[in-house]
């Protein structure tokens, strides 16, 4: 199974790539109202979208950055390409395909994956879905799996019922910036009843220096249906800042199932700010797994607001944070319904200087009667240039509820280590077995062959082989 | 309710009159610069200065510093802006005051406009501690007087209400403990106040020179003129500052037990030195609202702090806590536990910040926060941080837990023919026995005891009156 995906080899060469594209539409740096219309009209909305873009752009114009996380100042928002077309339509064939597109996708594994036994592929080429197959069983099953963009215009009135209702555009600065320029990202539909076989996986990667990529995911999963969807990312390394503002959307509506699998590894120059959100209606489950060990620095706090009696969110977060980097990551459950349940895991590991920051809100409100929630945080740091934060915020607001949380900060143990090197194992073959041990909560949630390449990953960011 | 009108009719349903809409983080007291410069104008240069800088700083500072806790102010329910502060207090009075409590080394008995008592036994003053107001110890000793009221860092720069008291401060008391001398018995401060419209700024400051130990305990109480919480609001802020030199080990502890119209702000800072020791003991219960920082600055090698810290919660009455453990020294250890039992609408905001400098190797730090939400009206919001420089630490960990009353536990007191009532209470006053336990005074043992008991029958007899939800 390793071979049909062997996304990471002990190389990073293989990824620091990037082709010379002929880009056949692309808006000029910087963003002005014109930007957005300019984006719109590249893609034929309808017109309730280019208001709905115009009033996020407002927003995100009105919104000051925030200060709570630092760095972000260093963003210059002026000297980014909003959008980019890498071809004029969405390709349903592989063959029709662009080579040049197609070579990158050779490199990274993609139609391998697809030929095996992948469901289904959405692969983004910079700010538009070039690339997206479903297996004929899944449309069968009535799975709609598609490019949002397309999503829009083939599924109008699925699409508007959901679209923004799980993150509002005036969430927070950067779902307004989302919003506002969004382009490309996968849909997924699930009917109801229907158990999707086998993951569903986007592969993206940012290409261009300076520019940004603004996807836009949602997922209806409905009554009784389930889904498991998973999201890699690759990137080519610059010297300059890109930046990555994404926005996913989750709905889980009764009974249903979703687990959310993200491997994030963008390039050390990237800013990932993202905002992940699910609703989980009645005794339905939402699990996010979510590791980072890429980006300069990467906001991201997976939530799920647990809408509906008996629903379920289960969270695992992992972070690995290397020199000059800034995981600033974390998880919120906040719990509306009664008897609903939430546990957070957090694993961080920082080394070499880089920084990492959990930061966690768990939010039980009036109402949420008999409600069960868990926290755990752990941090390992691996020297003493490193940092590690842990900033949970827990607002219980019912008498009922059982909360439990915890959280712990240490460095690897030498017992350990000297232990491990006595059977032969060289210092830094031991502190990698530790560390991987350590995230194994994380891995031993993944597909066997995510979990060998992620596991290949956090070797390469042990070794300090990763730029 | 516990405090309701009597007045009340059924026409018209007791309510919280509700403050006028504004901004959580809104302070409606303002001090009066013309305040601070006529207490400087009475002050040596050094104090005037002093004075003058904190004000220039309390103007310039937002009401919360730390981004981590800006969402979790609210002054709402102090409505401060009529309150007027006290003058400096008359000089002591000659009349001897009240005795020495039992059992105690030393006595200070302070109200708002007077100084009714400082006492100590003669075994302790010819041991050289000095128990003293501020004024006085400025008059008695100069040197020692800037050191402690003119050292900068012994209230925290970046705190807008700290710095009020300083700029402000219309009394304040000092107890010293020279190198080496070990009291055995504790002294008591005990401040009384609460007269509405006014408002009492003051200093506490606590010295140990190397080697000598004490313990402290402070008790804030209703003056005579105390309202409940419908009356006009009194402001009462204090500060204790204390310096531990090396191997050096204090216990306080503090019973707040305001009256429901007082608006409280608390700021205690402690600098521990080389193989110190500081013990808190923190029992909140009364005040209409409560705003409180304790700074623990670990900086002497193989210093040590232990704070246990508990919320008794009635009525509408916000508690909003803060604690900072800063390591900065080698083999320092921490151990803090706060723990909040709220009944009716009262809210707990427990938040805890541990840094763990690069220079702070072999920490060992804890932090625990525990709530237990007795109403469905409560909320109990905790914030257990670590910022984390060095992991060569032994331990650096916090653990926090918010749940109900256990069922096993009760089940357990019923199966022996306790009263489901009365189990109740047996619970909840034993998850507030820790700092029971750790005070230094066995007659404020029993009037925290007593205290807690009194405000748990209060709201056990106002939720049984009240008509059934």
């Amino acid at each position: 199974m390793t071979a049909t995906r062997d996304l990471v080899a002990d190389q990073r060469e293989q990824f620091a790539f990037h082709d010379d594209i002929d880009y056949l539409a692309q808006t000029k740096r910087g963003l002005t109202r014109a930007t957005v219309e300019e984006i719109s009209g590249f893609k034929n909305e309808p017109d309730w979208m280019l208001q709905y873009r115009l009033r996020a752009y407002e927003h995100f114009m009105k919104r000051p950055l925030p200060t709570w996380t630092d760095g972000l100042d260093r963003i210059n928002f002026d000297n980014i390409v909003y959008y980019r077309k890498p071809s004029e339509r969405e390709e349903k064939s592989w063959d029709d395909v662009p080579d040049k597109i197609k070579a990158t996708f050779e490199r990274l594994g993609i139609p391998e994956a697809e030929r095996k036994f992948l469901a289904g592929v959405g692969a983004q080429y910079d700010s538009e879905v070039v690339y997206h197959s479903v297996k004929e069983e899944l449309s069968k099953l009535g799975v709609v799996f598609m490019g949002t963009d397309q999503a829009l215009i083939e599924y109008p009135e699925i699409f508007r019922k959901h679209f923004g209702t799980v993150v509002p555009a005036e969430d927070n600065k950067f779902s307004a910036l989302n919003s506002a320029v969004w382009s490309g990202g996968s849909f997924v539909y699930v009917p109801k009843g229907v158990e999707v076989p086998l993951p569903l996986q986007a592969y993206f990667r940012i290409n261009g220096e300076n520019t940004g990529q603004f996807e836009r995911t949602l997922i209806v999963v409905d009554e009784g249906a389930k889904v498991h969807y998973i999201e890699g990312c690759t990137a080519p390394i610059y010297a300059t800042e890109s930046l990555h503002v994404a926005v996913v959307e989750v709905v889980a509506l009764p009974g249903s199932k979703v687990r959310y699998t993200t491997i994030q590894n963008w390039s050390n120059d990237v800013y990932n700010l993202v905002t992940k959100r699910a609703h989980a209606y009645e005794n339905s489950t939402v699990e996010w797994i979510d590791a980072n060990t890429g980006s300069r620095k990467t906001v991201k706090y997976p939530s799920i607001y647990l809408r509906g009696e008996n629903a379920t969110a289960d969270i695992i977060s992992v972070a690995v944070a290397g020199k000059g980097q800034h995981q600033d990551t974390g998880a919120k459950a906040v719990h509306l319904a009664p008897n609903t349940k939430s546990r957070i895991v957090s694993k961080s590991v920082s080394k070499d200087g880089g920084r990492a920051t959990y930061r966690g809100h768990l939010k039980v409100s009036p109402g949420a009667t008999n409600v069960v929630a868990s926290v755990r945080c752990d941090a390992l740091m691996l020297d003493d240039i490193s940092r590690s934060d842990t900033y949970p915020y827990i607002d219980i607001q019912e008498d009922d509820t059982t909360m439990t949380h915890e959280a712990t900060v240490g460095k690897i143990s030498a017992e350990q280590v000297f232990y491990l090197m006595s059977r032969g194992l060289t210092e830094n073959e031991a502190q990698n077995l530790i560390v991987q041990g350590f995230l194994e909560v994380f891995t031993k949630e993944l597909p066997m062959e995510y979990a060998i390449e992620f596991n290949r990953l956090v070797k390469l960011e042990m070794e300090g082989s990763l730029g | 309710m516990i405090d309701a009108t009597p007045e009340a009719t059924p026409a018209a349903p007791v309510r919280p009159t509700r403050a006028p809409r504004r901004a959580p983080n809104e302070l409606t007291f303002i001090l009066d610069e013309r305040l601070v410069e006529s207490a400087a104008a009475r002050a040596p240069d050094w104090l005037a200065a002093d004075r003058r800088a904190a004000f220039a700083r309390y103007r310039a500072l937002p009401i919360e510093t730390n981004q981590l806790y800006t969402t979790y102010v609210d002054l709402r329910m102090a409505d401060l802006a009529a309150v007027i502060p006290w003058e400096a207090p008359a000089a002591r009075p000659d009349a001897p005051g009240p005795a020495l409590p039992e059992g105690a080394a030393g006595y200070a008995a302070l109200t708002e406009d007077q100084i009714e008592s400082l006492a100590l036994d003669d075994e302790t003053r010819d041991a050289g501690v000095i128990v003293d107001s501020l004024e006085g110890l400025i008059a008695r000793d100069e040197t020692l007087a800037r050191r402690l009221l003119g050292d900068q860092a012994s209230l925290p720069l970046d705190d807008k209400l700290a710095q009020l008291t300083r700029a402000g401060w219309n009394q304040g008391v000092v107890v010293h403990v020279p190198a080496g001398v070990r009291l055995e018995r504790p002294i008591v401060i005990r401040w009384r106040v609460g007269e509405p419209g006014r408002g009492l700024l003051t200093r506490t400051i606590l010295d140990l020179g190397e080697g000598a130990s004490a313990s402290i305990v402070e008790e804030l109480e209703a003056s005579d003129g105390a309202l409940d919480r419908t009356g006009a609001q009194a402001l009462f802020t204090g500060s204790l500052e204390v310096h531990l030199a090396t191997g050096a080990r204090l216990d306080i502890a503090s019973i707040q037990n305001l009256a429901a119209n007082t608006v409280a702000f608390q700021h205690r800072q402690a600098e521990v030195g080389e193989g110190a020791t500081l013990h808190w003991a923190l029992a909140q219960l009364g005040g209409r609202l409560v705003r409180s920082r304790v700074d623990n600055r670990l900086a002497g090698n193989r210093s040590s702090v232990e704070q246990v810290e508990i919320i008794f919660g009635a009525g509408d009455q916000l508690f909003d806590l803060t604690s900072y453990t800063r390591h900065t020294g080698r083999d320092t250890t921490g151990n803090l536990l706060s723990k909040a039992a709220l009944m009716d609408a009262t809210r707990s905001y427990m938040k805890g910040l541990i840094i763990i400098e690069p220079t702070a190797v072999g920490t060992d730090s804890f932090l625990g926060e525990f709530g237990m939400n007795l109403s469905r009206q409560a909320r109990a919001v905790a914030i257990p941080s670590l910022e984390i420089d060095q992991p060569d630490c032994r331990r650096a960990a916090h653990s926090s837990a918010v749940g109900p009353i256990d069922e096993t536990q009760l089940f357990y007191l019923e199966s022996r023919g306790i009263d489901p009532e009365e189990a109740r209470k047996f619970i909840v006053l034993g998850f507030l026995e820790p700092v029971v336990a750790r005070v230094p005074l066995v007659s404020a043992q029993d009037t925290l005891r007593e205290l807690l008991e009194a405000k748990w029958d209060a709201g056990a007899a106002a939720a049984s009156a009240a008509p059934a939800a």
